[in-house]
């Protein structure tokens, strides 16, 4: 009961700070391309990059679930 | 072994168990093998057909990673891993994709498998200080003492923590698909996973891709001035 709580809670508290830190990247790439359509190319490089390290953490949270799921 | 499901294997090599996962990596690497050779069979000067594709790959690829790294010499020298890498990943990624592979019993793609990633992420590691130790000589050393002595356990923390997160980042995404993807299956047989089929169509280039770029963005780290 307690491990599958766990599991849980650590991959939906993990998606939550996730979410956030992707939508803030992103809503300012997209207003970066907007503003100056030429960089359009190197912002979406950083993006991804940015989304990629952001993506990390939420998918640790992920593995701990995965680990908790495969112990019960 | 925790991820790694071992069912499904076909024969020992030595003390190495060869399973759906060692087999379907022999089938990609053949098959991108087999196309580069027939590619480059009966090269032409004025190119066309797959020899043509291929030169476009070629030079989207170094353009894209000269780029990247600012120094053309050492994108000419990374590009053919980095594209490599690539390769093989969007493969392997969507391998599991494929019609009926779902009913074959220990299946899953090479990427959802921890040992695959992790082996590809090793690869990345050493590439990287291979190629700032070719650039710099021994002052690539003085890299893990920027800007003080006082930040070489975090540099050395900093170092060791890229492998880790090419490796979670890649195995995580992809087995958390094929398991999403499995549930669905069981829940409802038809049409419904196609929706997530189709999204992990594009989760799997995106992978492939971030992996690549991450790469290259360590090399160039490595490679650069500025320390």
């Amino acid at each position: 009961m307690g491990v599958a709580l766990g599991a849980g809670l650590a991959v939906s508290i993990a998606g939550i700070g996730g979410g956030i830190g992707m939508g803030v990247a992103g809503g300012k790439a997209f207003e970066a391309i907007a503003r100056q359509p030429e960089v359009g190319g190197d912002v979406r490089t950083l993006l991804f990059i940015t989304l990629a390290f952001i993506e990390t953490l939420t998918i640790y949270g992920l593995l701990i679930a995965f680990m908790l799921v495969g112990k019960i | 072994m925790l991820f790694g499901m071992l069912d499904g294997v076909f024969f020992h090599l030595g003390p190495i168990p060869v399973d759906h996962i060692i087999v379907t990596e022999w089938v990609i690497i053949a098959l991108i093998g087999l196309i580069a050779y027939f590619a480059t069979r009966d090269m032409q000067m004025v190119p066309r057909g797959l020899q043509n594709a291929f030169e476009m790959i070629i030079i989207w690829t170094y353009d894209f990673f000269t780029q990247l790294m600012d120094k053309e010499h050492v994108a000419k020298k990374w590009a053919p891993l980095l594209t490599a890498f690539f390769l093989f990943i969007l493969l392997s990624n969507y391998s599991g994709l494929l019609p009926g592979a779902a009913g074959i019993s220990g299946y899953q793609p090479p990427t959802s498998n921890w040992n695959i990633t992790l082996t590809l992420a090793m690869i990345t590691f050493f590439s990287v200080h291979i190629a700032g130790f070719a650039e710099h000589g021994g002052h690539y050393l003085g890299h893990f003492v920027s800007p003080s002595w006082a930040m070489l356990p975090l540099n050395l923390v900093e170092e060791l923590a890229h492998p880790l997160s090419l490796t979670v980042r890649l195995f995580g995404n992809i087995f958390g698909e094929e398991m999403v993807i499995a549930f669905l299956l069981f829940m409802a047989p038809f049409i419904v996973p196609g929706a997530i089929m189709g999204l992990s169509l594009l989760l799997g280039a995106i992978q492939a891709i971030v992996f690549t770029i991450l790469s290259a963005s360590y090399i160039a780290a490595a490679t650069g001035e500025g320390h």
